[in-house]
């Protein structure tokens, strides 16, 4: 254990120079590197941190946009719907109407309806009751009948007041040259006599009276006065019915 | 047998020997230099440098974490100091596993020289950040009569890092040389290997006290400036080692 001074000295400079030369091509450069390349790792991570804020601050406008878009479309969704309802109510105001209206109409209709069928009912009744009284009386027409009829029409046109006989007096126009009676049966001299008296006091005429048979009158009278015509048979009672009835239909 | 490389003299002029120490210190010396020429010839600032320039950066990182840990401040002013006492006492070691190879630990002139480094250093870092006088006061704290002792603990610290790294490594070669002359084969070997894992921990214990010489000194500044009370001694409180 002894100290060599010349070894000591030269190890202290070898050391020195040691110290000198790592510092100058190990330490340095390599401390170089790691602070390059942390330099380099800290702009990646500056770069990756901002690109990060700026994809926080996408993510939040895209947010905000979204929002807004479902805010927009919320708002629209709430208008069609309003409009949806108000166009709804209107449609259903108007079907209401309309169906108000179709009811009033269909009622008017059927009210209709049943008026002709009432009608229809009732022109069929009295066709059916004329009919019934044509043959009822076609089957119980006879001399009886007609001379019922005659009485009837003698004691009608005797009935007549003066100031109708007078009118028709005026109503004549050019007298005819003969007046026609037709009958279903055939009258006595004794209602010839009659009817012509009376016959020349209502009509104030002297023409002469031509008798005619009918039988289809089934029972009464057919007189004929130029283009006067009076009528009181079964025929034309019954067939003045039924027009009747045809009128009120 | 001669365990002293200093004695083992290859040249001579006047004064000036060259021996064993020198020239296995320039070996390691060469051997770092161009394993750093290796590793720093392509420097890149890539994400995936080369296996040379990783070991490299692992290795500086490494040291650079071990001063921060024991200085609790910016290892950088201290890692050119502190990092090449590592590197060359761990090569120096571990070049022992190479037959005819004598570490020039071995020799107590290269453990003087670097324990003397570290005994100027010390007051050189602590001048540099406390100033002279502030760097000298310290050494009456607490009280003036406190001087002599700060100086021999300063000077004995020096002298036990030196002793110690020395004693380690002699002692190793001591035995590995008398263990071969007695059985050659097996413990030997084994005691190689001890001796190699022996010398990596004297490489780190030197360097690392040589961080806690250096930090005390730069603590007590940092004490001064928050409180003037459990002011440490400049020797006293750092720990003086030992195995």
């Amino acid at each position: 254990m002894e100290l060599n001074w010349s070894t000591f000295l030269l190890e202290i400079f070898n050391f020195l120079v040691l110290v000198w030369i790592l510092k100058r091509f190990l330490y340095q450069p390599v401390l170089d590197i790691i602070a390059r390349r942390r330099a380099a790792i800290e702009t990646q991570l500056a770069e990756a941190r901002q690109q990060h804020a700026e994809a926080d601050a996408l993510k939040q406008q895209y947010e905000h946009r979204l929002a807004d878009w479902e805010h927009e479309r919320q708002q629209a969704l709430d208008r069609l719907m309003q409009e949806i309802e108000e166009t709804r109510n209107q449609q259903m105001q108007k079907l209401k109407a309309e169906l108000s209206q179709q009811e009033e109409k269909t009622r008017v209709a059927r009210s209709r309806q049943d008026k002709q069928l009432i009608r229809a009912i009732e022109q069929r009744a009295l066709q059916q009751s004329a009919e019934f009284a044509s043959r009822l009386l076609a089957e119980a027409a006879g001399p009886e009948l007609e001379n019922r009829l005659f009485d009837l029409l003698l004691n009608g046109l005797s009935a007549l007041p003066a100031d109708q006989i007078e009118a028709l007096g005026n109503k004549w126009g050019e007298s005819p040259e003969t007046i026609v009676v037709s009958s279903a049966y055939p009258l006595d001299d004794d209602k010839r006599h009659q009817l012509e008296a009376t016959l020349s006091r209502v009509t104030g005429l002297s023409a002469p009276v031509h008798y005619e048979q009918d039988a289809k009158l089934l029972a009464g009278l057919n007189i004929t006065i130029g283009s006067w015509l009076l009528q009181l048979n079964v025929r034309d009672e019954l067939r003045g019915f039924m027009e009747l009835a045809d009128i009120e239909s | 047998m001669t365990f002293n490389p200093d004695n083992v003299i290859i040249w001579q002029w006047e004064m000036l020997k060259i021996n064993a120490t020198l020239v296995f210190t320039w070996l390691v010396m060469a051997l770092i230099l161009c394993l750093t020429w290796l590793a720093t010839r392509r420097l890149s600032d890539d994400v995936h440098p080369s296996r040379w320039q990783t070991f490299m950066e692992m290795l500086v990182s490494l040291i650079r974490d071990q001063i921060r840990d024991v200085g609790r401040e910016d290892p950088d002013p201290y890692l050119s100091f502190v990092g090449t006492i590592f590197l060359f006492i761990a090569f120096a070691n571990l070049l022992t596993i190479i037959p005819g190879y004598r570490p020039p630990t071995g020799s107590l002139s290269t453990t003087a020289a670097l324990a003397i480094c570290v005994f100027l250093a010390v007051p050189l870092y602590g001048i540099q950040r406390q100033g002279l006088l502030n760097y000298l006061r310290q050494y009456t704290r607490p009280s003036l009569f406190m001087l002599p002792f700060n100086i021999i603990g300063e000077v004995s610290r020096t002298i036990a890092l030196a002793v110690r790294l020395f004693g380690n490594m002699m002692s190793g070669t001591v035995v590995v040389a008398v263990l071969i002359s007695i059985t050659p084969f097996l413990f030997p070997i084994v005691l190689q290997l001890l001796g190699l894992l022996t010398g990596m921990i004297q490489a780190y214990i030197f360097a690392i006290l040589a961080m806690v010489y250096i930090s005390s000194a730069l603590v007590a500044r940092k004490k001064n400036n928050t409180s003037t009370q459990n002011r440490p001694e400049p020797g006293g409180t750092a720990p003086a080692g030992g195995q």
